[in-house]
């Protein structure tokens, strides 16, 4: 495993995804990228700096590091956000977008892992896209998961099937009770 | 029960640590009498463990208080975690709809008592698994992050983190400020550390798998302040592992305490002068305790104890033991005992380095 600091390729995929005014959530962060089995992020405040730089001077890498920002990866989507960096980009934004809210049958099925169905979808949040990431919203407007959209935009939920899937759930809640301390940390299941 | 009294101070200790041991150990096996015995195989303990309860508490009957409260289930504790959810109510109030009931922590702001269960189990909540609280199994384990006092410009070091209830607490108590170094060795509990941090959205904190006695190493005295919340025997949680009860020998205990001690030093030794460093375990054995600081203080130079400040009634700590006497400054640290304080029984001591 080896990490590098710095680099604005996270960076670039937040304001594609969720706006330029997104970027202000993350303002003054600096990214670490650790690669592995898996590429992952991480955002590190000022005070966090000096501390990795001196674990990684010494050969060895962090476990785990500030604010975990998600995932990136060779094929689309590029990269897969942390639940808890789009509930702070929605924070900030004060408003959601590439998300949909799920009632609150569907947000139990959600948190078993299971997609979130046309039936449990009570509302959409442009913009939108086939394959790309899209989140699931609680009714108290929490992020409960983030998966891939299986709609190209939300004027297609009303032609959709009570059973058809709209967000492939690729990392849910749940797994925090199923998964969180098995050896292979397989939380993104792409 | 108590023999000729062997006095030490601080310097005379780190030599004599292990011969000390030894004549505890001589003088706990010269103690045993009918009345441990029977007490003994009337709870199911190992008799040696009675008989060091009743140095300790002074008398067989408080022993008998002791024993019988570790037969009651500890109440359940939560820490509503507001680096998730801005208010406090509002995580209580949620709860509160799926049938459960509460009393507050009268000494951490952010703490309740189960009273009532609701619905669907703690761990299992929406709450629970958006990071909105930690559950602890006593509240006992709030303790050493109050008492380490942490700022928001702080650097500090978690000794031996995961799963991560003190490591999170510490975050909170910072506003996800300063910089948090948790280490931990166990790969198992380091997971669990990891998915702690994740879900309670703790940002000010650097997860490095290492043993903390190599930190000195790595990072010298890099920290304003450290908790080392030593593994230890669980001496005092008989409560929620009844097999405690007997699968620990007095040897066990030994090899513990030499373990802590070398965990300790290295704490103390990444801590800069003025710096402060709380020790803390869930034992109320003094081997593991009393003994663990004695000599670690003896070690290094410029290191005192200093009484903690917080809002439980705290028992002194022990400095008489079997006839064997340890400097009267560790009667700063504190003790809690489920009979007395209704807690788990814990031990928690706040040292801090001379200069600065």
């Amino acid at each position: 495993m080896k990490c590098v600091l710095g680099g604005g390729e996270v960076f670039a995929h937040v304001a594609r995804l969720f706006g330029e005014e997104a970027l202000g959530a993350v303002e003054g962060y600096t990214p670490v990228y650790c690669f592995g089995v898996f590429t992952e992020v991480y955002l590190l405040k000022e005070p966090l700096l000096g501390a990795v730089e001196l674990v990684m001077r010494s050969g060895r890498v962090p476990y785990f590091a500030g604010l975990y920002a998600g995932r990136l990866r060779s094929s689309r989507p590029a990269f897969i956000p942390s639940h808890i960096l789009v509930e702070k980009i929605y924070r900030h934004l004060g408003r959601l977008v590439r998300a949909v809210r799920g009632s609150e049958a569907g947000i139990k099925a959600v948190l078993y892992g299971r997609d979130l169905l046309a039936e449990s979808a009570t509302s959409c949040y442009e913009p939108v896209e086939l394959g790309d990431v899209l989140s699931v919203v609680g009714p108290d407007g929490r992020v409960y998961a983030v998966g891939l959209s299986r709609i190209s935009s939300c004027e297609e939920l009303g032609r959709l099937g009570r059973t058809d899937t709209v967000v492939k759930t690729v990392f849910d809640l749940g797994w925090y009770l199923r998964g969180g301390t098995v050896p292979r940390e397989v939380k993104y299941r792409l | 029960m108590a023999g000729r009294a062997t006095s030490l101070d601080w310097s005379e200790v780190s030599a004599s640590y292990s011969r000390l041991l030894e004549e505890v150990g001589r003088r706990m096996r010269s103690s045993v009498d009918l009345r441990a015995e029977e007490l003994a195989s009337r709870f199911g303990y190992l008799t040696y463990m009675v008989i060091r309860y009743r140095e300790i508490l002074g008398g067989l009957d408080e022993v008998v208080e002791l024993l019988e409260a570790f037969e009651r289930p500890l109440p359940k504790t939560i820490r509503v975690n507001t680096l998730r959810f801005g208010r406090v109510d509002e995580v209580v109030e949620r709860l509160e709809r799926l049938g459960y009931a509460f009393s507050k922590v009268p000494w951490e702001r952010f703490s309740y008592v189960v009273e009532r269960s609701g619905r669907v189990s703690l761990g299992a909540t929406h709450e629970f698994l958006l990071g909105g609280y930690y559950l602890y199994r006593g509240s006992a384990s709030l303790i050493p992050p109050l008492v380490l006092e942490p700022r928001e410009s702080d650097r500090v070091l978690d000794a031996a983190a995961a799963p991560g209830g003190k490591c999170t607490h510490i975050a909170q108590l910072m506003d996800n400020r300063g910089l948090i170094v948790a280490t931990d060795v166990s790969r198992e509990r380091f997971r669990a550390l990891r998915t702690n941090l994740e879900r309670m959205g703790v940002e000010n904190t650097v997860a490095i798998r290492m043993d903390c006695r190599r930190v000195p190493e790595l990072f010298g005295e890099y920290f304003a302040k450290a908790l080392l919340d030593a593994p230890c025997t669980g001496e005092g949680i008989i409560q929620l592992d009844p097999t405690r009860k007997t699968k620990t020998t007095f040897e066990d205990l030994l090899s513990a305490h030499r373990r802590q001690v070398e965990l300790l030093v290295a704490t103390l030794r990444a801590v800069a002068p003025g710096g402060r460093v709380v020790y803390s375990t869930c034992s109320i054995a003094p081997e593991e305790n009393e003994f663990t600081v004695a000599e670690a203080v003896a070690r290094l130079e410029g290191v005192r104890v200093v009484k903690p400040e917080v809002g439980v009634d705290l028992d002194p700590g022990v400095t008489e033991y079997f006839g064997v006497e340890l400097p009267r400054e560790l009667r700063l640290c504190g003790r809690t005992y489920p009979h007395r304080q209704g807690l788990e029984g814990f031990f928690v001591c706040v040292l801090e380095k001379v200069g600065g």
